[in-house]
């Protein structure tokens, strides 16, 4: 497909544009900025300076992102103008049109942003387009309002622990990415919501942003909500906006999302925070230790340091989810793998990306100096009776390996399951 | 003569494939003055050089060319046939079906924008058609003739090697001595000879096959003799293996031969006494004129400009010939140490199935080709899958089959943004026929001492033969989306259709012979045709 993204340069557009290229779209860029990336075309678009533009005739699909987070005031109707005319030079070029809303979009939200991408949203229904209403996301380079939450933990002696806490239901950047690409696909609903369907606490949420991102353990202080709200009160609208205390009582507005049934549709699991969270210096880690088990797994041996290393790039360059989460097991012993590799009980998602990191491992070990003596069967001495042998090994290996992943049937139906291992 | 517009050259042919080439001889013999373009970019990995065996073991840049610095090999995990995975061959198949504006449904669409096109990366199988194949033709036989001869003479065929398969391939007076055939094989021809009676009447017919591969240098070149070095999946580093890249060499310095590589035909219009290309080349886009055209950029493609150029938007149907892959075991073989050997085609048989349907297909050694390859289809867990290959690979053979390409159903259209639509599928009787051809092979093939594995026959999906043809069949009364005999397109003036889209029929043999037969035929016709009105 051709796929045009505005807001291509921002924090999920720039992710977005990697899945979309992995998938083998093509891709327009709609940005202020050129966009330089190879497969990349690009074209000026400004949110904030609303003209007709014209888009290419082969687009086949619009995915508006742009967004504008600063508070200026009077950019309300500037931003529905260009967001209408995005609407109008899809609908010319017949091509599907995508609008990245956001949670606190409602008729009468308390923040001008709610309200003006309510707006849009019904500019879009309208249309026929489609609307994406993302929970909390984090994950990958701290950018957006991720960004800003991952500086305050950093920085702040002490953190806020609000009571009542609000819910807030979080989205790894990336799971958002392969849902924006569903969807297209899919065409569940007309609003499709996308986060974890059960929320956490904003608190719990500032914890993880700690351990995964910091190396602090940071102390929480109580604040009651009420106090923030007498205070706003207080200040009178145009202040609180200003102090961006507005928007941080939208937080508390936040109506919580039913996601289950938009994520069946779209067939997406999305991974837990606890391996969403951590940033990519310790996936690298992580993809190492998984190279290190598959390899050896494939390889019969353990693998050379630069064949693990390979493994890691190629699994970063070309996939999306990081790290797989296999179970701790697997990972002390390399020949267990053989009870998840192919099975068909454990978690679809699960097996699919397994399978082929396997494959790619196979690949690799083939390529390097130890594969090319397992593989070509260096030792050989010519000899039937060894071939013989071999053979039925491997068979006898086939069928204990079958029976045995019949016998533990129960326990390896949990593997990959969401939370469990992935 | 030049009509209304200024033309540039005589003869533009879009396309330096194997179709390109061979009609471009005829056309500067006779003084003209030609253009080639084609789409081609990027530079070409070097295949790896030496012998198989040791490039392996000693790692001389195994990663290089087996994975590819930008993991290639892995990206297109996906890919139907392993020649699509091979770094070495990346910039062969990259870019063409966007840069072509091909859109595909139920059809795997693979088709190049490289100098030399699909035959960097083919597997050189080669056969003439017989007389009542070309039946359907709107010629005599004779008439393709000369050229059948001039193209093999000239590209290099093995296997002069009078045998049952003489008659199908038809090219062994113009042929050199066979490539040595490697143990497994021979001991399956060596058995043939024994029940051969027996096999042919049950329709089973075996022989070596015609390969377009040098087995003694070649003088006019520097292109040298197969040395069974083996690495032929990614390319023969010795150019033994015969690409059209061989004959665009031969052709540069040609008196009035012009070539301009990287220049993508988006547009081919007729107009008035000449024809005009647009497209864009490396220093931007621009048109080019000539008195006629020569569309030979591969089936999919010159369809796609052909349609374009007399606006025809109605479905056309094309060819494909549905494709089989199977593993045979040869139990007697077993624990044997893998052999340095020929990579492309062997063997070959024909297999009659039913009422006037012959399969074609020919076997290959697996020393060559990834275990990798073999293991993405068996049915073992990946670490004792591996186990099993390593052992057993050494006594396997693999083979392919194809059904005539009759038996496909494949609609083209031209969309109203001008790209090329596909709807791939094959015919009902294609699963029936399958099956039976499984069930004959199995009878076969154990009579030669080899097991076909049980389930290792596998229909590839459509498309997956890389035979695209006669989507404008050359006709003797054509209609619109039709082209008469000289390949000229009906509806509009100049432009001629010399590739496969322009055969009248396909069937299961191999077919670019013919494609460049033909080529080598219409431009013939139309060098002494312009050099007639010159005069
Ligand atoms: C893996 C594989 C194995 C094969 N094995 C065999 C075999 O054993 N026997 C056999 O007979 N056939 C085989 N084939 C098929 C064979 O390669 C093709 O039939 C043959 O190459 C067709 O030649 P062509 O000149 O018509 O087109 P191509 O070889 O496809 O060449 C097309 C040319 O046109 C140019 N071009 C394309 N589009 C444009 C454009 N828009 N503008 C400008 N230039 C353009 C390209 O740059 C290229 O130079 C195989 C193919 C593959 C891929």
């Amino acid at each position: 497909m051709r796929i045009a993204i505005t807001g291509a340069t921002g924090y999920i557009g720039q992710r977005l544009i990697h899945a979309a290229r992995l998938a083998g779209h093509e891709v327009l860029a709609l940005s202020r900025r050129p966009v330089i990336e190879a497969g990349v075309a690009w074209q000026f678009f400004e949110l904030a300076n609303a003209t007709p533009l014209a888009l290419p005739s082969d687009i086949d699909a619009v995915l508006h992102l742009a967004a504008e987070t600063r508070n200026a005031a009077g950019l309300d109707l500037t931003e529905q103008k260009a967001a209408q005319l995005l609407i109008d030079a899809a609908a010319s070029v017949r091509a599907a049109f995508v609008f990245m809303s956001s949670q606190t979009a409602c008729a009468d939200a308390p923040t001008a942003y709610g309200r003006i991408k309510w707006k849009i949203e019904r500019a879009t229904i309208e249309a026929g387009g489609l609307v994406i209403r993302p929970g909390q996301v984090y994950g990958g380079p701290e950018h957006g309002l991720f960004g800003v939450l991952c500086t305050v933990v950093r920085n702040l002696p002490v953190l806020p622990a609000f009571v009542p806490a609000p819910a807030v239901q979080p989205v790894h950047v990336d799971d958002l990415v392969v849902a924006l690409l569903a969807c297209l696909a899919r065409e569940p609903s007309s609003i499709i919501s996308v986060a974890a369907p059960e929320g956490i606490s904003l608190t719990a949420f500032l914890r993880a942003i700690a351990r995964g991102r910091t190396s602090r353990c940071p102390v929480f202080i109580p604040v009651p909500v009420l106090l923030l709200r007498v205070t706003a009160r207080l200040l009178g609208s145009g202040l609180s906006r200003k102090l961006g205390l507005e928007r941080l009582l939208s937080l508390f507005a936040l109506q919580h999302m039913n996601t289950a049934g938009d994520l069946q549709h779209l067939a997406l699991m999305l991974r837990p925070l606890s391996s969403g969270m951590p940033r990519s210096g310790r996936g690298r880690r992580e993809l190492i230790r998984e190279g290190r088990v598959l390899l050896t797994y494939v390889l019969r041996t353990k693998p050379a340091g630069a064949l693990v290393q390979r493994y890691a790039r190629a699994v970063e360059t070309l996939r999306i989810n990081q790290p797989l989460q296999l179970p701790e097991l697997v990972l002390k012993a390399p020949a267990l793998l053989a009870l998840l590799d192919g099975s068909r009980n454990i978690d679809t998602n699960f097996r699919c990306e397994l399978d082929w990191r396997i494959n790619a491992a196979v690949m690799l070990a083939e390529a390097s100096p130890q594969g090319a003596s397992r593989f070509l069967d260096i030792d050989n001495t010519g000899s039937c009776f060894r071939g013989t042998v071999l053979i039925v090994r491997a068979c006898m290996m086939e069928l204990s390996r079958r029976f045995i992943r019949f016998l533990l049937w129960p326990v390896l139906s949990r593997v990959g399951r969401k939370g469990v291992y992935w | 003569m030049t009509g209304t517009q200024p033309v540039d050259f005589d003869v533009i042919i879009v396309g330096s494939g194997p179709a390109g080439v061979s009609a471009a001889f005829p056309l500067v013999d006779a003084g003209l003055r030609v253009l080639m373009v084609d789409g081609g970019h990027g530079a070409r990995l070097v295949p790896p050089t030496g012998q198989y065996l040791n490039v392996r073991n000693q790692d001389i840049g195994n990663y290089d060319w087996m994975i590819g610095q930008n993991f290639h090999a892995l990206s297109q995990a996906d890919a139907v046939s392993p020649k699509l995975r091979v770094p070495t061959h990346a910039a062969v198949f990259e870019g063409f079906v966007s840069a072509n504006r091909i859109v595909a449904d139920n059809f795997v669409a693979v088709g190049s924008l490289a100098p030399g096109g699909l035959s960097n990366a083919w597997g050189c199988g080669v056969a003439r058609m017989t007389d009542k194949e070309l039946a359907s033709f709107p010629l005599k036989p004779s008439e393709m003739y000369t050229s059948y001869a001039a193209v093999a003479k000239r590209i290099g065929v093995s296997g002069g090697y009078c045998d049952d398969l003489s008659d199908f391939f038809g090219l062994d007076e113009w042929s050199h001595g066979t490539v040595p055939i490697d143990n497994l094989q021979n001991s399956m021809l060596m058995r043939y000879t024994r029940s051969r009676s027996a096999l042919m009447q049950s329709g089973f017919q075996l022989g070596r096959a015609r390969v377009a591969v040098l087995t003694t240098p070649q003088t006019q070149t520097d292109r040298q003799a197969c040395n069974l070095c083996g690495t032929c999946l990614w390319g023969c580093e010795r150019r033994a293996l015969y690409s059209a890249t061989d004959d665009l060499q031969r052709l540069h310095g040609r008196q009035g031969f012009f070539y301009r590589p990287g220049f993508l035909v988006e547009q081919v219009e007729s107009q008035g006494n000449s024809v005009a290309i647009s497209g864009v080349g490396t220093d931007g886009a621009g048109v080019l004129r000539a008195r006629r055209v020569l569309l030979a950029a591969g089936t999919l493609a010159s369809t796609r400009l052909a349609l374009q150029a007399i606006n025809h938007r109605k479905l056309v149907a094309m060819q494909s010939c549905p494709t089989a892959a199977f593993m045979l075991w040869l139990p007697r073989h077993l624990g044997r140490r893998h052999e340095p050997a020929f990579g492309l085609g062997q063997l070959s048989f024909t297999l009659d199935l039913g009422a006037d349907i012959q399969a074609f297909g020919s076997l290959f050694n697996t020393t060559g080709i990834p275990v990798s390859e073999f293991a993405r289809h068996v049915p073992l867990g990946k670490r004792y899958g591996v186990d099993l290959l390593a052992s057993l690979l050494t006594s396997c053979v693999v083979g392919n089959l194809f059904l005539p390409g009759s038996l496909s159903n494949v609609s083209l259209q031209l969309d109203e943004d001008d790209q090329l639509l596909i709807w791939g599928g094959y015919s009902a009787e294609v699963e029936m026929l399958m099956k039976e051809a499984r069930h004959k092979l199995r009878n076969s093939f154990i009579k030669l001492g080899a097991l076909l594995m049980p389930i290792s026959f596998k229909v590839g999906r459509p498309g997956t033969d890389i035979h695209y043809a006669a989507s404008l069949p050359m006709s003797a009364k054509p209609v619109l989306g039709q082209t008469d005999q000289f390949g000229e397109l009906m509806g509009t003036a100049g432009i001629h259709v010399v590739d496969g889209a322009s055969l009248s029929y396909l069937p299961a043999k191999s077919h670019t012979l013919t494609i460049m037969a033909n080529a080598e035929r219409i431009a013939t016709h139309v060098a002494t045709n312009m050099v007639l009105i010159d005069n």
